[in-house]
Order: structure tokens, then C-alpha cells, then sequence
């Protein structure tokens, strides 16, 4: 199992123990885990094509936070394909996870509710199953490039 | 300064919020919006969302990707000029937090 999938599952159980506890601290760690469980899910992907082991885990420290969520623009707005509709909720799910993950970490005036902590983990295991179905189609790839910082044109 | 063209369109996300409160039902009760930057900066359309109760603890994958796609097709985000995000609470949640903005 790889360290995205890890970290998916400590989120499942850092939410099903703060919600049972009803612990403020364990259902923030859950949302930040769930945010970088999806961060780890693209970094894998990304890095694992680089042709020397040794160098990926500092491959995968350039990728910024803020790039994450830019760089994919649909041909027709209107009329999404399959497939940019995926990549299209991938990009929505994390934008909303680093933003809650953000919150979670930062805003200590933020008093969560179990639907919060519920709806980070739908957010992650739906990054996860929307990106394992598209990874290898183009628009993916170039978008993980996007990712990466790489410019689209 | 630089507003985004969401914040004259307040009638316009408010009819396509009341279309897409009726076309799902009641496990919708409210729909309650702001526009603001986010933490990066950029501008964004905060949408809080309160859920029946047995909607948020039970049905709450199946409701909010319809709330989230709903509102997709019904407003042009990026053509406002904002970002979309969204936050959901149940009715016992929000009765517990008493907080006016959800309200």
C-alpha cells in the first residue's frame, strides 16, 4: 500500500475516533489528512515515472500547494466530456479539501461538526476514484504537469 | 480594486440557488452564499449548506455532489470570476453552533 492510500485510511480513523470522542483536534488532523492523502495520491502518480528512485522524494517536494488546483480549462465549457468532467470534479474536491485542510490547520475559531469531518473524506475517496479512472487519459496528464507548474501553452 | 463580476450577479446565484433547492427536495433546507477571497487570495463564492439531519449523517455522498454539480450547471463560476466552494451542516449542527452566517 502506498503512502496515499495510508494516509487515506488514518483519516478514516482520525474521523471515526473524533467524531466518537467528539474531539475537536482529532477531526482537524482528520481533514488535513484527508487533504494530503490526495496530495500524496498525485505526487505518486507524478513522481513514480521519474527514471531514478533515489531522486523522486525530492521530485516530489517541488510540487506547490497553490499550483494544485489551476491549469485545466475545457474545450467547451458547456459540454464537458467524460473525462473532463472527472478531472473537472477531481480539481473542484481538491480545491475544497485544501481550503478546509487550510482552515483546519490554521483557523482556530473554526468549531467543526461531524459533517465537516464526513464530507473530507467523500471529498478524498472521491479524488481518489475520479483520478485512478482518468490517470492515464491526456487531459490527466498534462493537468498533472499543470500540477507540477508547468505551463499549459 | 478589482471585484468580481459575481457581486452584481447576486440575483442571478439566488434564482439558480432556489432552482436547485426545488429540483433536489427537502433534504435541502437552506442554501446560504458569500463572496470573498479565499486563503490563497482569490475570489470565491463560499456556499453554506444546511442538510436535514438524515441527510448529512446518511445520504450526505449521494446530496452534495447534486448540490455541487447543480450549482456548477446552473452558474458560470469561472465567467463570475469566482471560485465555488462548499460547506454543508445538518440541521442539529447548526442548532448546536447557533452561528448567524448559516442561519
Amino acid at each position: 500500500m502506498g503512502l496515499a492510500d495510508e494516509l487515506l485510511e488514518d483519516a478514516h480513523f482520525l474521523a471515526d475516533k473524533g467524531i466518537t470522542d467528539q474531539r475537536q483536534t482529532l477531526m482537524r488532523r482528520s481533514i488535513s489528512t484527508a487533504y494530503y492523502a490526495a496530495f500524496h495520491l498525485f505526487i505518486d502518480d507524478f513522481v513514480e515515472h521519474w527514471e531514478f528512485p533515489d531522486q523522486r522524494a525530492r521530485l516530489g517536494r517541488m510540487f506547490g500547494h497553490g499550483k494544485m488546483c489551476t491549469g485545466f480549462t475545457p474545450k467547451d465549457k458547456k459540454n464537458l466530456t467524460t473525462v473532463e468532467q472527472a478531472l473537472q470534479d477531481v480539481i473542484t474536491a481538491f480545491s475544497q479539501l485544501q481550503k478546509d485542510r487550510e482552515r483546519a490547520d490554521y483557523d482556530s475559531g473554526w468549531r467543526l461538526v461531524d459533517t465537516d469531518v464526513r464530507n473530507a473524506i467523500r471529498l478524498a475517496e472521491d479524488v481518489f476514484a475520479n483520478w485512478r479512472r482518468i490517470k492515464d487519459e491526456d487531459i490527466a496528464r498534462h493537468h498533472l504537469l499543470s500540477m507540477f507548474g508547468a505551463r499549459s501553452d | 480594486m478589482y471585484l468580481p463580476s459575481a457581486v452584481t450577479k447576486q440575483a442571478e446565484i439566488e434564482a439558480a440557488i432556489a432552482r436547485v433547492q426545488q429540483s433536489i427536495g427537502p433534504d435541502v433546507v437552506r442554501i446560504r452564499y458569500e463572496i470573498g477571497e479565499d486563503w490563497s487570495g482569490q475570489w470565491a463564492i463560499f456556499f453554506r449548506i444546511v442538510l436535514t439531519d438524515e441527510a448529512a449523517r446518511h445520504r450526505l455522498r449521494d446530496v452534495a455532489p447534486k448540490v455541487v454539480w447543480g450549482l456548477a450547471r446552473q452558474l458560470d463560476f469561472p465567467g463570475m470570476g469566482v471560485f465555488p466552494y462548499h460547506n454543508f451542516r445538518s440541521v442539529s449542527e447548526q442548532a448546536v453552533l447557533q452561528e448567524p452566517a448559516w442561519a
